[in-house]
């Protein structure tokens, strides 16, 4: 039970800085961006194989995180520079790192077992074997970001951002490039999206190019998760909401593997909690039980 | 001052749908110039407002801003020199975001925009002062999300927000059209209070020709894509609504079609 609980942790806060990535290009700059079940697993592939070549954990994360940024900042070119979709720059990118992914394992699975991770090392300065080392490790590479991610959006440069995905005629009209706005937000987010990976295939002791397929459709559950149950009406509130969504979502599906679901079944259900989370509101509707007529978040994909 | 020479903008080029948007459009707007500018429906009024802000590239002409050639810049450097207020009065401020956040957006128009904490004390003082002065009671809530603000109180925060750090040059494409009669005639009053306290350079299209004649300084007719009637001064004193028609009718040989001038002409 104990091994269970530190298990969800972990897994809810390492997922989580993903989670915050999606929130960041979903709910503030009001961008579909689907890189993210690719740059997921490059971060993952990019930490795990200079790992398992040698190299300082620490320094295989970094390198995670600037391939994620590189990640975002293509996508972002493809829809500022040429102008395609939102949707579309997203699979487009996806796709091309699926065959890049591959590249940079070299093959379809890099274990690390044994291996030096920034896990192993965190454990190491801990007194005794401890179950919670990850967990640990992980909150604290949460609390950063959400303190980073909310001092961020404050600045005049997070403002001009939050204003892009909120009304980009009324931000350009102040004067903001909002093309790079958006170049911006993208990249952090797949920066953040490829620490996560980083982070979860040192955990898990293994990267492969699947790693990351679902990856977005669960990073929404975590939101709006996040956002149900915790609510979102500051902007402190709204990101350690997501966090808390990334922690219960991984012990929804924890729980339901404990109730004899196959793992395999994980992406229905995931899919499943989103289609519930989108679809109620229309369904109130029907039912006739929505107290006022007024627009409530209406969710663009 | 401001000086558009030859403009010309067709939509639609080479098919059935062409547009005729803007004609050879020259206009020259004096420093302290506040334009009111009248037309029907499709004339190019807003055309020409959005062809100055630089929301899409002009097929002919150049647009220079107190010497400085804009012809080619973007909307969002353009808008360092230029305020706007818009017809829906939910396109000039962001809705999810407070009054004070979007105020310090909008002093930073022009500026260059750091990593460092948008808002702090002296912001606040500062911009409860600004709000004070719109005499809307908008400097107590400077922490309300705007999207809570009524119309007429999130176009006069817009209004501030285009003149708070003062543009070179207004524009009001039919700021107030969508609002209700009373709220409609206090921010026109703080629109001729805000223009003529800085000495402002201006444009501001409206249907309303009563409007078009009592504020302003200057009085700009458009029809089909060109300017048909350019007044000011006493021959502009001297007229009233149905000179200004007889005498567009006069210019453009046909009636005025808009059935909103006509509307605010018996009005």
């Amino acid at each position: 039970m104990l091994y269970a609980l530190a298990g969800t942790l972990e897994q809810g806060l390492l997922y989580a800085l993903m989670a915050l990535g999606v929130y960041l290009t979903f709910r503030v700059l009001n961008y579909a961006d689907l890189t993210v079940d690719g740059s997921f697993t490059t971060g993952g592939a990019i930490a795990a194989s200079i790992i398992f070549a040698g190299g300082s954990p620490w320094l295989a994360t970094a390198a995670a995180v600037i391939g994620g940024l590189l990640a975002g900042l293509i996508t972002g070119l493809l829809h500022t520079a040429f102008r395609i979709t939102p949707l579309l720059s997203g699979i487009l990118t996806m796709t091309a790192l699926y065959s890049i992914n591959l590249r940079i394992l070299g093959r379809a699975n890099v274990p690390l077992l044994r291996a030096d991770t920034v896990i192993s090392r965190f454990n190491s300065w801990l007194p005794l074997d401890n179950i919670y080392g990850a967990s640990l490790l992980g909150l604290i590479i949460v609390l950063l970001a959400v303190s980073g991610l909310y001092i961020f959006l404050k600045t005049e440069i997070g403002l001009a951002l939050q204003a892009t995905g909120d009304n980009e005629q009324m931000i350009r009209a102040q004067g903001v490039n909002t093309n790079h706005m958006k170049l911006l937000g993208l990249a952090l987010s797949n920066g953040l999206v490829a620490i996560s990976g980083a982070l979860v295939a040192q955990n898990q002791q293994f990267a492969d190019a699947g790693m990351g397929i679902g990856m977005i459709v669960a990073g929404l559950a975590s939101v709006i998760i996040g956002e149900a149950l915790f609510g979102k009406r500051t902007l402190l509130q709204h990101i350690i909401a997501v966090v808390c969504g990334s922690i219960v979502y991984r012990a929804v599906l924890a729980l339901v593997l404990r109730l004899g679901l196959a793992p395999t079944d994980f992406k229905l259900l995931t899919a499943l909690i989103v289609v519930i989370a989108l679809a109620s509101p229309q369904v109130r509707t029907w039912l006739g039980l929505t107290k006022n007529s007024r627009k409530r978040g209406s969710f663009d994909a | 001052m401001l000086e558009l020479i030859d403009i010309c903008k067709v939509f639609d080029k080479n098919t059935v749908n062409e547009k005729v948007a803007l004609d050879n459009v020259s206009l020259t707007l004096n420093n302290g110039d506040f334009v009111t500018m009248v037309g029907s429906n499709g004339a190019g009024k807003s055309t020409l407002l959005n062809a100055v802000a630089g929301m899409f590239p002009l097929d002919n002409g150049s647009i220079i801003l107190n010497g400085n050639e804009i012809t080619h810049l973007s909307e969002h450097q353009r808008a360092a020199m230029i305020g706007r207020v818009f017809q829906d009065p939910l396109t000039g401020t962001a809705a999810h975001m407070t009054v004070e956040e979007n105020l310090v957006m909008a002093w930073k128009r022009g500026q260059r925009r750091r990593l460092r904490r948008a808002i702090r004390f002296q912001e606040r003082a500062f911009f409860r002062e600004q709000l004070a002065g719109l005499g809307l009671g908008l400097e107590d809530r400077l922490t309300t999300k705007v999207g809570l603000l009524s119309g007429g109180q999130r176009q006069a925060l817009t209004l501030l927000m285009a003149t708070m750090r003062r543009p070179q040059l207004l524009l009001l494409d039919e700021h107030i059209a969508s609002l209700d009669p009373r709220t409609a005639e206090i921010v026109m009053d703080l629109t001729c209070r805000i223009v003529e306290e800085q000495q402002l350079t201006a444009i501001m299209v409206t249907h309303n020709l009563e409007q078009a004649l009592s504020a302003g300084t200057r009085t700009v007719m458009m029809h089909e894509g060109r300017i048909v009637l350019d007044i000011q001064g006493l021959e502009r004193r001297r007229m009233d609504v149905l000179d200004l028609m007889s005498l567009f009718e006069k210019n453009s040989g046909t009636k005025l079609s808009s059935d909103r001038v006509l509307l605010a002409a018996k009005a």
